[in-house]
């Protein structure tokens, strides 16, 4: 099970500049949809990829779905020659996004994301709209009816 | 080639629209963020016990 709390606190600790999207924003929000791993958009500075490498280092990070045993330095360099990453941890799992589909970057998406209060702490979370779009660009028959329930929180004011 | 404009409403996503739980939803919304998160939690963790349950159940069956 993935701990939202453990994980959100450990970025914010850490001063990880990102934004919560995906299933967990989507609860957020209100939705009554499971999801299994936490997803966020992080800043690619070079200083917010020592900030991500630090964070989560000490939870044991490592390549979801990929035999165990492959060669995998978790650090800055690896976050600097990828874009997306998706992780188990010891915390649960994590898909780390350069950017989305609909949104685009860190930087272009946290001027209309929504400062969440969450946990003791805030994190900035992807608005309404914002999810919405981006589940429309993504245009996966899996996440049809992710956007209906979501366009149905939107009409009860959610 | 530019993809077409969506229907707007778009009628595949009206049709499951149709089969959402706005009770949940509803319920959801009087929640606080946290308690969003803490209940998404505590149901991921019901979700796992009963799977399981079930691989035990599977096993001892044969």
């Amino acid at each position: 099970m993935t701990d939202f709390d453990a994980l959100l606190t450990t970025l914010w600790r850490h001063e990880v500049a990102f934004i919560v999207v995906g299933g967990a924003a989507a609860i957020a929000h209100g939705s009554a949809r499971l999801t299994q791993d936490l997803d966020i958009v992080y800043l690619r500075t070079a200083a917010n990829l020592d900030r991500l490498a630090a964070a989560l280092a000490d939870h044991k990070p490592y390549l979801r779905g990929v035999p165990p045993g492959l060669p995998f330095v978790w650090d800055a360099a690896t976050l600097a020659r990828g874009l997306n990453f998706t992780l188990v941890t010891s915390l649960g799992d994590i898909d780390l996004l350069g950017e989305i589909p609909g949104g685009g970057t860190y930087e272009e998406l946290s001027a209309g994301a929504v400062e969440l209060q969450v946990f003791r702490m805030r994190c900035l979370c992807l608005s309404l709209p914002q999810l919405i779009r981006a589940k429309r660009a993504a245009g996966r028959p899996r996440d049809l009816e992710a956007l209906a329930e979501l366009e149905a929180i939107e009409e009860e004011g959610g | 080639m530019r993809d077409l404009p969506r229907p707007d409403p778009d009628p595949v996503i009206q049709a499951y629209k149709k089969d959402i739980d706005r009770t949940l939803i509803r319920e959801n919304l009087k929640l606080t963020v946290e308690e969003r998160f803490r209940k998404a939690m505590a149901l991921a963790q019901f979700a796992d016990e009963l799977r399981r349950a079930g691989k035990e159940a599977r096993r001892h069956r044969g």
